[in-house]
């Protein structure tokens, strides 16, 4: 009897693992697999057919460190900047002011210095500002932040191919890579990033 | 290791050879044995730590200590609590904080001390209007913390020194 009734368990699992085998080919957004910290090059996604839904995946990846809050702490929703890998308001308090770098009374160089000062828990870079508040990205969802960061009006007046730039080799997004003591790097390396950004944009610059 | 000089309370100090990872507060409370300028929190969240850094065009801002590098300080001018008083005088603004009991213990003040004075200057440059002093006075010492007394007295010390001279610090002077 044992073995009758183990025979329609077995078709049963096969069965449900075609089912979500085929759900995921299906969605075809999925990017491949690549862990939590590392970012999945764009050689890897020739397996999905659809060029745009290809291109909607690079993005989904590349969400990956556009949602981190080494970005996000500096792309606030609001005019206080967040900080530390979970996100909290910086404190002393500061605010925005009306250039990004801060109020007049405490702008954000007095601290940050030209880099990191790790004595101090300091991350530092000679550009240390605020995002402006129409690049808040805090918050928003993947399907969200691309659909503002195609649009110059929100994403500092920057073409398509600007943004391969400026995520693929800006030093003031370099940073999130090279965040020093006590902050976890954003996922994969920036030039994995700017593969990522040129990919997407390539392809057609396709949404999840 | 990397040279430093900086001129504190109109003296200068250095050159000399300081590590790289050394803190400004280390630095004036351990190299020069100035400890007016206290430790509190350690991650600029007090503020009690807080120097006056005095740029060449006569504008002046404060700064943390605790979490700055010494090295950075390289050629500026700053000023310390120690800096205030001429002469065994106290300033106007330091003789306020002590009628109006505005600490206890004494920690926070420094910081409190110097970021007022930093206020007193800025608006003998550019008065604001009468409506405007409480908010200025509030913006200004934001982010400052005290345990002791509370923030009120602070800020009613540095108010009476403005309102006492409001030809000076008021747009339109009227106390």
């Amino acid at each position: 009897m044992k073995p009758q009734r183990r025979v329609p368990a077995l078709v049963s699992v096969v069965a449900l693992i075609t089912i979500m085998a085929a759900g995921v080919a299906g969605y075809g957004y999925s990017a491949p697999a690549s862990g939590p910290n590392t970012l999945a090059a764009p050689e890897s996604f020739s397996g999905i057919a659809d060029p745009l839904e290809r291109s909607a995946a690079y993005f989904t990846e590349l969400g990956k460190v556009l949602t981190n809050p080494r970005c996000t702490n500096c792309h606030p929703a609001g005019d206080r900047p967040h900080q530390g890998d979970v996100s909290r308001l910086h404190q002393p308090p500061v605010f925005r002011g009306t250039d990004g770098f801060g109020l007049e009374t405490m702008r954000c160089p007095i601290c940050h210095q030209s880099a990191n000062f790790d004595p101090g828990r300091v991350p530092g870079h000679a550009a240390w500002h605020l995002a402006p508040r129409e690049m808040a990205w805090q918050g928003k969802t993947i399907s969200q932040i691309c659909v503002q960061i195609k649009d110059p009006a929100r994403n500092g007046n920057r073409s398509l191919h600007d943004l391969i730039e400026h995520i693929g080799t800006d030093t003031l997004v370099g940073w999130a890579w090279a965040p020093g003591f006590g902050r976890t790097p954003a996922p994969g390396t920036q030039m994995e990033a700017g593969a990522l950004v040129k990919a997407w944009v390539d392809s057609g610059a396709a949404c999840p | 290791m990397t040279n430093l000089a900086v001129t504190i309370n109109d003296r200068a100090h250095g050159p000399i050879d300081v590590r790289d990872d050394l803190t400004m507060n280390d630095f004036l409370r351990e190299y020069l044995g100035m400890t007016g300028t206290k430790f509190g929190c350690g991650a600029a969240q007090c503020l009690s730590c807080a120097v006056i850094i005095d740029r060449p065009d006569g504008t002046s801002y404060t700064s943390p200590t605790c979490i700055v590098p010494a090295v950075s300080f390289n050629g500026k001018k700053i000023r310390t609590v120690e800096g205030h008083a001429k002469n065994g005088e106290l300033t106007v603004l330091q003789k306020a904080f002590i009628e109006h009991f505005a600490f206890q213990c004494g920690y926070c003040t420094p910081g409190f001390l110097n970021e007022g004075q930093v206020l007193l200057e800025r608006l003998a440059r550019a008065p604001v209007a009468r409506a405007e002093l409480e908010t200025t006075i509030a913006e200004a010492l934001d982010g400052h913390l005290c345990r002791c007394t509370g923030y009120v007295k602070y800020h009613q010390a540095v108010r009476d020194v403005i309102l006492a001279d409001p030809s000076r610090f008021l747009k339109d002077g009227l106390g």
